[in-house]
């Protein structure tokens, strides 16, 4: 027994302490020195934050590089995917396209009315713009769900720094290094989103779910029967997290789960918009006037200003509704057209129509005079008859020979 | 002499291949992720580390094999040093079932790999979720843990051929 013990003791201190000939470390040293970092990286220790940015840089480039051939073979894979339904997808995107340039001029006019009203609550407006960055490194992790993008703080991202695909909400920034930045996608487990469901005008919580979904959470009871497939979720704005208003995916019931359907497609990220973002108070855009402007001192002249602003609004959104209008009268003129071409056709038709009410009106006169002729005829002896051709002879033929009524 | 040369160098880059391989599969975590099979991954590094490691290879060094897990925690996302643990303990059981084997098995090997990567995933999973407040799904852990067993006689396969090619 005590043998056994001794050989298990034996067997454990080789493994640690022995180094072959080849090694640099034994593996008590590479052990201890990993326990180390991890315990420097949980307390966020300096040192290891700015060994993580040297490494992440050298890494992330690294890794862009040794997954080219990967990725070659996986955009071949997606483009030959892709071109087997490329008719179709096309065929939806032409519908979905007319579908939105009409939804397009009533948005733009909202966004200019939103606009004008933040202004005068004297809510921050945020002067956002969005950076383009590619995708560096993208390896869908079964366990996390993050990509790398090749902006970092020197393109003022900072954590937190919303990311989009199109306009649509894609994650945000987790780690910054100098070049380079972590994106948290909304799918992973940790990716909690206030949003808000439309048109029903539900506030809950999104949760990543680890696949190419997020779950509804934390939603009040009773109200599941409310949603159907047109609901639509978006960012609420709650917590100051992410911006209100962003889409984010379309609602779908499971059984008794509420999942969201991105709009985006996480798997097929290539490049992505950072907003970077100057928040800025109306009434610091008031001063900033002030101080370059000496004339524009006094609240009236601010005022004159916001109106001045108005009006341009205003302006834009007539020349908008003139462009409309014109549409629509060209419009109206050619339908106009349409029912002249009509009309016309329906009183060739009518006429055809009566001319053969009226053929046919002859043709049973000329066969019942075959047949009653020699009823309602002048006879020579006894002149009790008709005369041909009198309205009182025709009468007679239709009456099938009767000479009175 | 020339031909020597370059036969030579060939040869080197061919020794040093399963170590090259280590750093292209942290770099690049080829697991096919991206065919979007459900809850399909696996672990190629283990695999990599327990088969050499316990052939004791001689190029397979556990200091580039720890700063290949420094690599990893860094494209992955995880906080520093937990795959360099994770690689390093799994040399450590394979330098302890190698100073315990007198005849070696592979069945046994297989079954062994098993219960380590089993092991070092429950303390990859405890130390992210005590640790470091991570949220993971415990499903993708053991299905990972799966496919992993299951491909290893897979691979074993392969790089015994690569190992009889060497010694050819």
């Amino acid at each position: 027994m005590a043998s056994s013990r001794d050989d298990f003791i034996i067997a454990i201190r080789s493994a640690f302490l022995k180094k072959s000939t080849q090694q640099k470390f034994s593996l008590l040293t590479l052990v201890s020195i990993s326990i180390f970092v991890i315990v420097l990286s949980s307390l966020d220790f300096k040192v290891i934050r700015y060994l993580k940015i040297g490494i992440n840089e050298v890494v992330y480039r690294s890794s862009f590089i040794v997954s080219i051939p990967e990725n070659f073979v996986k955009n071949t894979y997606f483009n030959v995917a892709e071109y087997s339904t490329f008719f179709r997808q096309y065929k939806n995107n032409k519908k979905e396209l007319e579908q939105l340039k009409s939804k397009d001029i009533s948005n733009e006019i909202i966004q200019y009315e939103n606009k004008e009203l933040k202004d005068l609550i004297n809510d921050y407006v945020s002067s956002s713009d969005k950076v383009l960055a590619k995708i560096i490194v993208d390896h869908e992790s079964p366990f996390l769900k993050s990509v790398i993008i090749n902006k970092g703080s020197n393109n003022k991202i900072k954590i937190g720094t919303n990311i989009y695909d199109q306009s649509y909400l894609v994650g945000r920034v987790v780690e910054v290094n100098y070049r380079t930045s972590r994106v948290l996608l909304l799918s992973d487990l940790n990716s909690n989103v206030p949003v808000t469901i439309a048109p029903q005008n539900i506030q809950a919580i999104m949760i990543g779910a680890g696949e190419n979904f997020g779950e509804i959470k934390y939603i009040k009871d009773g109200i599941f029967e409310k949603f159907d497939e047109n609901s639509i979720v978006y960012t609420s704005g709650t917590g100051a997290i992410f911006k209100s208003g962003i889409p984010i995916g379309k609602l779908i019931q499971r059984d008794k789960d509420l999942d969201v359907e991105f709009f985006s497609d996480f798997s097929q990220l290539k490049y992505v918009f950072a907003e970077v973002e100057t928040v800025l108070t109306a009434q610091n855009n008031i001063e900033k006037v002030e101080d370059n402007n000496d004339q524009n001192n006094n609240p009236i002249d601010t005022k004159i200003k916001i109106l001045e602003d108005e009006k341009k609004i205003i302006e834009e959104s007539n020349s908008k509704f003139k462009e409309e209008n014109d549409y629509l009268k060209i419009q109206i003129n050619k339908l106009n057209d349409e029912i002249y071409s009509y009309k016309n056709e329906i009183t060739s038709q009518k006429e055809k129509i009566d001319q053969f009410f009226i053929d046919q009106e002859e043709l049973e006169f000329l066969r019942l005079n075959l047949l009653y002729s020699q009823k309602c005829q002048t006879r020579k002896l006894f002149s009790t008859g008709l005369k041909v051709g009198t309205p009182e002879y025709k009468r007679c033929i239709l009456n099938r020979g009767k000479l009175n009524d | 002499m020339t031909r020597l040369t370059r036969k030579t160098s060939l040869l080197k880059i061919y020794t040093w291949f399963p170590i090259i391989l280590l750093f292209i599969s942290v770099l690049n975590e080829f697991d096919f992720n991206y065919l979007n099979l459900k809850y399909f991954s696996f672990n190629f590094p283990f695999i990599l580390i327990f088969f050499f490691t316990l052939k004791e290879f001689k190029n397979f060094d556990y200091f580039l094999v720890f700063i290949a897990g420094l690599f990893n925690d860094t494209v992955v996302g995880l906080p520093l040093g937990i795959s360099s643990l994770s690689y390093t303990l799994i040399c450590i059981a394979t330098a302890y079932i190698r100073n315990i084997t007198i005849r070696p098995n592979p069945l046994k090997d297989w079954f062994y790999f098993l219960f380590i990567i089993s092991l070092i995933n429950s303390l990859n999973y405890s130390i992210l979720t005590l640790f470091f407040n991570f949220d993971l799904d415990l499903t993708s852990y053991l299905i990972n843990t799966f496919f992993t067993f299951s491909f290893y006689i897979i691979f074993v396969s392969i790089f015994k051929y690569y190992l009889k090619g060497l010694n050819d």
